[in-house]
């Protein structure tokens, strides 16, 4: 029997103390300890590229086991111990360390993404594990141009985050910068992506996004191959990409699933959509307190019997349906799907007929409040939509204090704010402002394909021409 | 390296910066100065600021892109030229504060007959300060952002085409002029004012070249909107109506109806905040500019608010709409001497100082 007393193996073992979930397996006949958690290893990797091996050497022969590939000598203790967390097998043989990749917990199966629903098009979605996401961006993207860098983050958490990148295609501006801004990043934990992508915003109390996060892989390599740097998370499900503008958060995949017709008038639809979810509830308050020479005449007779019995000003009727409609919102987001639907049709009820017949609200303003609601869930992407149902409660204030003129100094005050934003130091407001007109026919419309020759300038990519 | 602004954005500027509240009541305007078919003087009137944007182009040119600040102190002595500068902050600061009140006073007349004009210009003022803080990068990029916000109400003329009479213009050129004076003269050509501006942003430019030709194709476009608005006003007004309106542009508006909403000029009127928001923020920030060259040292931020402070307090002097007119009407004047005045003054100086260096052939 060869006794094992290493340093090594003291050290992990006392860097482990009291961690009940670590497996110490030893093999006294060679003088080796096995250490790693059982949760976290994929029982066939370690059974075969550890176990099996380990089983089948005299004491003679384990300096040339060693020797394998699947063997990575630890330099320092530090990285042994690195290795176990990360979920690695750590061989320990006399005064060395050896880390063994087997690395492959239980994750959960690839589905299609709830936030991001599609029609048409691949129906795949990212899952937490890391390790999965590359290997479903590399089933798209077959190039080894398709560079990774690695860079933990969390001084508890140690959260493993990739940047991932096109190289020759990707501006090394915004790689470096990028890379910058993350290893700048100075926290305990770092649990999700829409956590992390708020640490590297360039405008961090902006109520914008600045950064578009997706599920979707296919959404994620057409961003890749448009010359943007992507960054995944280990734990999370959403991939980070940038730079963005603000036009490209109205912008779907199924856009180019569609013919170029139906995706370019989906496109408009959405437009149309932020300006009702923004402002028509406003506009309804503004005409109903201050500017009622602006309904016409059929229309009026039905507005005023609408209103007789409603005892609030507008402006409190308003914020009274919007606060309703966000409870009902909210209350259906965090309830289990299926007493999610009780609530849709409890909603329903409470803010449809009977709010008309308890004489709180007007026909009118539920219309106008339903209207608002259904446009803001045609805005593809959530984070923006919620930004946006915020701005709409500050506008119907406007509007309900100084009408028509309270809705424009809303809307003013938006643009400028927007005009000031920047992602990864590039305009949010692009191709709009700076303005590009090459650019609109793939953000603002969404034309065919044969004229959709040229990355985005926001890029800056240093290969402009997408199809040669 | 400071960023420069692209000629689009340049072009832009000067739109949105000559676009003011006077569209509204410019129609009748030129039917009491020049009388039937009168809004082809529009077209003298631009042609005489083009010349005046050739004049500053050619500074551009020969100054090589410097500031004027740059050439008017290489020949001259600073104490000379503090006066100048002093002069134009206070015309810049008022004529942006007073375009503030004249637009609010109309706002009020339309739709709040009960609320403090000075309210809502306070509300402006707020928002031309966080513009204006930003510098001029952004604000040519905001303003590129809302230029697309008021483009589009060009085509609400198309509303007006059935109504349209091309012999509603008469065969009369220039007859029936009921106010034909310089004052009138030169309060339909400060419609056009905003374009002297671009003399700050020679500095800024991004190529010599398309300097002249973005300014000019800014004012053009500016023109472009009077003349369609003037025409469509005078082929669907009769002409004694035309003179009859306090803002015949609004009145214009007000025949368009949508299938759920009418009388829609407030909210159209609401929209032009955006393109006066603009000019408010263009003379103050020229006279913040100028401000800094006086004091240097002083935080930009501190000189834009108490130039709007000063300013606001100002405003609160004239009381009712006439009274703003004609005050706006004095300034217009001012400013009109000064846009013409100034780059043949920086010409001389350029000139005789030879301040601008010319580029060095290689």
């Amino acid at each position: 029997m060869v006794s094992n007393s290493s340093p090594a193996r003291q050290q992990i073992l006392q860097k482990f103390q009291n961690c009940t979930d670590l497996t110490h397996r030893t093999f006294p006949e060679i003088g080796v300890d096995l250490f790693y958690f059982g949760h976290m290893v994929g029982s066939i990797e370690l059974a075969r590229d550890v176990i099996e091996p380990l089983s089948n050497v005299t004491a003679d022969e384990v300096p040339a086991l060693f020797q394998r590939s699947q063997f990575k000598k630890a330099e320092q203790i530090q990285q042994a111990v690195k290795g176990i967390l990360d979920g690695n097998a750590v061989v320990c043989h006399r005064n060395e360390a050896y880390i063994v990749f087997v690395y492959m917990p239980d994750y959960r199966n690839i589905e299609s993404s709830e936030t991001e629903s599609v029609i048409t098009g691949p129906h795949d979605a990212f899952v937490e594990i890391s390790a999965m996401n590359l290997s479903l961006l590399r089933r798209r993207v077959k190039s080894s141009n398709l560079k990774v860098l690695c860079i933990s983050v969390g001084e508890i958490s140690k959260t493993d985050v990739y940047i991932i990148y096109l190289a020759g295609i990707t501006h090394m501006d915004s790689v470096n910068e990028m890379k910058r801004r993350i290893e700048n990043i100075k926290v305990d934990s770092i649990l999700d992506s829409n956590m992390l992508v708020q640490y590297i915003d360039d405008h961090p109390n902006s109520i914008f996004p600045q950064f578009q996060t997706t599920e979707r892989p296919d959404a994620a390599a057409a961003r890749l191959s448009a010359g943007k740097v992507l960054v995944i998370v280990d734990g999370s499900p959403s991939v980070i990409s940038g730079p963005s503008n603000f036009f490209e958060f109205f912008s779907s995949p199924d856009d180019y699933y569609h013919r170029w017709a139906i995706g370019t008038a989906t496109r408009v639809l959405r437009f149309i959509a932020l300006v009702i979810t923004m402002a028509f509830t406003a506009f309804y308050v503004s005409i109903t307190t201050f500017h009622y020479e602006m309904v016409p005449e059929a229309l009026l007779l039905t507005l005023v019997e609408s209103r007789s019995r409603v005892p609030f000003p507008p402006l409190i009727e308003a914020l009274l349906m919007e606060v309703t409609i966000e409870l009902l919102r909210e209350a259906g987001a965090r309830l289990p799907s299926k007493i999610g639907q009780t609530i849709g049709i409890v909603g329903g009820i409470v803010i449809g007929q009977a709010a008309v017949q308890a004489g709180i609200t007007s026909n009118v303003l539920i219309i106008a409040v339903s209207a608002s609601a259904i446009s803001s869930f045609v805005i593809p992407m959530y984070v923006m939509s919620a930004s946006i149902r915020l701005i709409r409660f500050g506008l119907i204030i406007l509007a309900g204090t100084l009408g028509n003129f309270g809705i424009i100094i809303g809307i003013c005050a938006v643009v400028i704010h927007l005009s000031g934003l920047t992602s990864l130091r590039s305009s949010y407001l692009f191709p709009i402002a700076p303005i590009r007109f090459r650019d609109w026919k793939d953000s603002i419309i969404r034309a065919p394909f044969s004229m959709l020759t040229n990355r985005p300038f926001q890029t800056k990519s240093p290969d402009r021409k997408k199809q040669k | 390296m400071r960023e420069k602004l692209h000629p689009f954005h340049a072009a832009v500027l000067i739109y949105m910066t000559q676009m003011g509240v006077v569209l509204f009541s410019l129609p009748r305007e030129i039917a009491e100065t020049y009388g039937y078919n009168g809004w082809i003087m529009l077209l003298v009137h631009a042609l005489a600021v083009q010349v005046n944007i050739l004049l500053i182009g050619l500074v551009f040119k020969l100054g090589s892109g410097k500031s004027i600040f740059d050439i008017m102190e290489r020949p001259l002595p600073k104490w000379l030229c503090y006066p100048v500068y002093a002069f134009l902050i206070c015309l810049w600061s008022l004529i942006g504060c007073l375009a503030a009140k004249n637009y609010v006073m109309i706002f009020q007349i339309l739709a709040f007959p009960n609320m403090h004009p000075m309210m809502l210009k306070a509300l402006l003022d707020v928002l031309a300060f966080f513009l204006i803080c930003r510098g001029i990068y952004s604000i040519s990029k905001a303003a590129t952002a809302f230029f697309w916000l008021i483009v589009w109400m060009l085509l609400l003329l198309l509303f007006h085409i059935h109504e349209f009479e091309w012999s509603r213009m008469t065969t009369f050129f220039l007859q029936e002029a009921s106010h034909f004076n310089i004052q009138s003269t030169v309060g339909i050509h400060s419609s056009f004012l905003g374009y002297e501006l671009s003399l700050l942003l020679l500095p800024y430019m991004e190529k010599n070249k398309s300097f002249t030709k973005a300014i000019s194709a800014g004012h053009w476009f500016t023109t472009f909107h009077y003349l369609a608005i003037s025409i469509v006003c005078f082929g669907f007004f009769s002409f004694q109506q035309l003179k009859h309106f306090l803002f015949p542009t609004v009145n214009l508006l007000s025949y368009i109806e949508l299938a759920f909403v009418e009388r829609l000029e407030n909210l159209f009127f609401a929209f032009f905040l955006i393109t006066n928001l603009w000019t408010i923020v263009m003379y103050i920030w020229a006279a913040k500019t100028t401000f800094l060259r006086i004091m240097p040292k002083a935080k930009p931020k501190w000189l834009t608010f108490i130039l709007l402070a000063v300013a606001y307090a100002i405003a609160w002097i004239p009381v009712s709409y006439d009274e703003v007119e004609r005050w706006l009407y004095l300034m217009g004047f001012f400013e009109t001497g000064v846009a013409v005045a100034l780059p043949l003054l920086l010409l001389i100086l350029l000139q005789l100082g030879k301040g601008g260096n010319r580029r060095v052939q290689i």
